[in-house]
């Protein structure tokens, strides 16, 4: 019954929202804006969302969610025109659709690629909203039984799995930078006893690092630099043909989209991870279930759909631990955090109580969106492609202006600026030799949650860590987190692989030993 | 990213670095409140503020030394001195004046120069405009020593900013001259604009690219600042010549 009810709310929000004008209005420009961004290689939807913010500053919540999710589901979605067109990825999340999508595009099926990933796009965030819906209470419940300890761990968990995860060379590298953002949110006054922790006397830091400008820094400024220094030039776009996909491919290949689909929603709901593994994972798994796995990589239609479908549904996904446990999913999802705590919603178990609908009206956002953005993408997809053809060079440094003020306007405090260009230099020095910038970001964030909450956890048990393994939920958190620091270790892969050997000599000692005795 | 062999190179110095932050978080830490009162409230040692940093810097300096381990597992002792011989040859010179480095330089000259010099002091607008005229005429000309002349001029013009700035010339002149500093601006931009007029005018391509440049340095703060100023009440950084035109028009009109 209550499963019922909530698809009925759901479906008077969706409603309640699509009568507005202004509310299609911003829906419709925000994708559109969102395709746009994604599509221009060198900008990505976490920047487009950062950009975004400053602007939704003055807007009511509701108003501003529907901004800020139409931007991060157009921009997922904007970045396979790139990829598929010219060969570059417009976003890391579609990098994994370069590879069947250019192939595809030289074929002169560029059209006919771009019309099945708007279509399998929209299916697979469809989906995810099936799960932001109906896995959301079920979260919050838990969520509700969580104590000090269990939070804490949650969010040393998070930037572990991020780092782990998210790291393009050694894993370590993925720990340090998640560690380098818990020290950016260690800076200001301490949440319990006001204490000024690395603050050198500057009053504007007794507040804290403002989450807002670091985000701007760390994903905007690197991305300025590296475009500019290394010359990056766009490519000559493919031809786009018929655009309008052929209902009979989308039929054959549903099985395929809801596996990725799937996929999409549980890499997305793991804390920290993007869209990009969401699409990796899913273009894996697709090429490894093929039938005929040979011709992924030159054209298949497959590898497109598989990647597409699932960096999509990750936008919902990431949704499930952002709404229920105040822990974003995706860099774009750390952003919308920042964004719903200026606006003056909370996200965390408490959200259910505080702002009973809110979820249900993400999810129908969500919705909106992914019509929107179907509409969009077949409508505009051949204008939106023109805009493949202005050289980074210009509009790189209009990017860095709207950085500026985006950074600025957030809190009116040109000191935001001041801590915006050092973090966006540190951030491109750091991913210039390596380390990945996203667990930096989710560290800032869930830097203010793990320290408070280890510190109340210590102070009810009187200093005892004892606790972490009387609780259920706080013991396999531990467990969980003790296996993905251990499992990077070689000595546990040559363990793991001694034991797999003995297991396999083992039940092959066992088949021989059948054998003989049914040979006698 | 760089190769895997540089990367591991670097990793040392990376690690290196990283170890000795974490240090320095820790002896920060020591001095934070562990067993003393602070506000009337007697320290714990697991609620003090010293805790958390304690933690974030004992795992800093542990990962940065697992780094260094690794780096050296991979390249060896001897890389570090490769390394060092390096940093003291003519190699390091020639790195440093790399095409793609003196393009990292403009960008960070470009960004501090904004932010740091006249974001606070000059007109939103006009040193809007200044920025994305330099930057944009900089990098779409796509020619690296007419990069090189562009910079030295904007250079040029940061010192006298400079020295403007820390004389207290804007004081002095503001009674007989206001907005002198915006007057100073718009007189550096007009003077880039010709200094790069003579640069290109020979190359009917680069007139075009100039023109555009031109247009988009001009049009972008107003397409942007005005959204911010008016439509979201948004104050700019700094409000002087264009803004108080501006004003008045806007609030003449509605």
């Amino acid at each position: 019954m209550m499963i019922f009810d909530r698809i009925w709310s759901f479906f008077q929000i969706m409603f309640h929202l699509a009568s507005d004008p202004l509310n299609m209005a911003i829906l419709f420009g925000s994708v559109i804006l969102g395709i746009i961004f994604g599509a221009m290689p060198g900008l990505t939807s976490t920047l487009g969302v950062a950009l975004l913010t400053a602007l939704t500053y003055g807007m009511d919540t509701s108003l501003a969610m529907i901004c800020l999710l139409a931007i991060y589901v157009g921009g997922t979605y904007g970045g396979s025109y790139s990829s598929i067109l010219i060969n570059i990825p417009g976003t890391a999340a579609a990098a994994a659709t370069a590879l069947d999508g250019y192939p595809l595009a030289c074929k002169g099926e560029g059209g006919r690629a771009i019309g099945l990933t708007t279509t399998a796009s929209a299916i697979g965030t469809a989906i995810s909203i099936i799960f932001v819906v109906s896995i959301s209470p079920l979260i919050s419940y838990f969520a509700l039984q969580f104590t000090s300890f269990e939070f804490f761990l949650l969010a040393f968990f998070g930037i572990l799995i991020s780092g782990t995860l998210t790291s393009p060379d050694l894993v370590i590298k993925g720990w340090i930078a998640g560690f380098l953002g818990l020290f950016l949110a260690c800076v200001g006054r301490d949440l319990l006893q006001f204490y000024p922790r690395f603050t050198f006397g500057i009053p504007e830091l007794e507040g804290g690092v403002e989450v807002v400008p670091v985000l701007i820094g760390a994903f905007g400024i690197p991305q300025i630099i590296q475009v500019l220094k290394d010359r990056f030039q766009i490519g000559e776009a493919q031809k786009l043909q018929r655009i309008m996909p052929e209902i009979g491919t989308v039929i054959r290949n549903i099985p395929a989209i809801i596996r990725s689909a799937l996929i999409g929603v549980g890499i997305g709901a793991v804390p920290g991870i993007g869209e990009d593994i969401a699409g990796w994972v899913s273009y894996g798994t697709a090429k490894n279930t093929s039938k005929h796995p040979e011709t992924f990589g030159k054209g298949e239609i497959q590898g497109v759909l598989a990647s597409e479908t699932a960096n999509n549904a990750c936008v919902g996904g990431a949704q499930i631990p952002l709404l229920n446990l105040g822990i974003p999913g995706s860099p774009p999802a750390a952003m919308l955090l920042g964004a719903l705590m200026l606006h003056g919603v909370t996200p965390g178990p408490m959200i259910t109580f505080e702002h009973p609908t809110f979820i249900s009206e993400v999810a129908a956002i969500l919705l909106l969106a992914s019509i929107a953005m179907w509409v969009s993408g077949m409508l505009l997809a051949k204008q939106v492609v023109k805009v493949l053809r202005i050289p980074t060079q210009i509009f790189m440094p209009i990017i860095g202006v709207l950085c500026i003020i985006g950074s600025y306007s957030l809190g009116l405090s040109i000191f935001n600026l001041y801590l915006m260009l050092p973090v966006g230099i540190v951030a491109y020095f750091l991913t210039e030799m390596g380390y990945p910038i996203a667990p930096l970001v989710i560290g800032v964030i869930l830097g203010p949650m793990a320290d408070e909450n280890l510190r109340r956890a210590l102070m009810v048990s009187q200093g005892s860590f004892m606790p972490v393994f009387t609780r259920p939920v706080s013991l396999i958190l531990f467990l969980i987190i003790v296996w993905t620091i251990i499992s990077q270790f070689r000595f546990y892969r040559r363990f793991k692989t001694k034991l797999m050997d003995l297991i396999l000599r083992r039940k092959s000692c066992e088949t021989v030993f059948d054998e003989d005795t049914v040979d006698k | 990213m760089m190769e895997k062999d540089k990367l591991r190179k670097a990793d040392m110095f990376s690690g290196g670095i990283i170890c000795l932050f974490g240090l320095w978080i820790i002896s920060q830490a020591l001095k934070m409140p562990m067993k003393d009162s602070w506000g009337g409230v007697q320290n714990v040692w697991y609620v003090s503020p010293a805790l958390f940093p304690l933690f974030v810097g004992a795992m800093i300096m542990l990962l940065g030394a697992l780094l260094i381990k690794i780096a050296i597992k991979d390249v060896g002792l001897k890389a570090i001195g490769n390394v060092f011989g390096w940093l003291a040859s003519k190699e390091l010179n020639r790195f440093l004046k790399s095409p793609s480095n003196i393009r990292f330089y403009a960008i960070t000259i470009l960004f501090f120069s904004f932010v740091y010099l006249y974001i606070a002091r000059i007109d939103f607008f006009l040193c809007s405009v200044l920025f994305l005229m330099v930057f944009i005429s900089m990098f779409y000309f796509y020619d690296d020593d007419l990069l090189k002349k562009m910079l030295f001029f904007y250079l040029v013009g940061i010192a006298v900013f400079i020295g403007y700035f820390s004389v207290g010339l804007p004081a002095l002149l503001e009674p007989t001259l206001p907005f002198a500093s915006d007057w100073l601006t718009l007189a550096f931009i007009i003077a880039y604009c010709t200094y790069t007029w003579t640069l290109i005018r020979s190359a009917p391509a680069l007139r075009k690219k100039y023109r555009t440049s031109l247009i988009l340095a001009v049009t972008t703060p107003f397409l942007i600042g005005p959204i911010f100023k008016y439509l979201l009440l948004v104050p700019m950084p700094t409000e002087g010549l264009i803004v108080a035109v501006m004003d008045a028009i806007w609030y003449w009109e509605f």
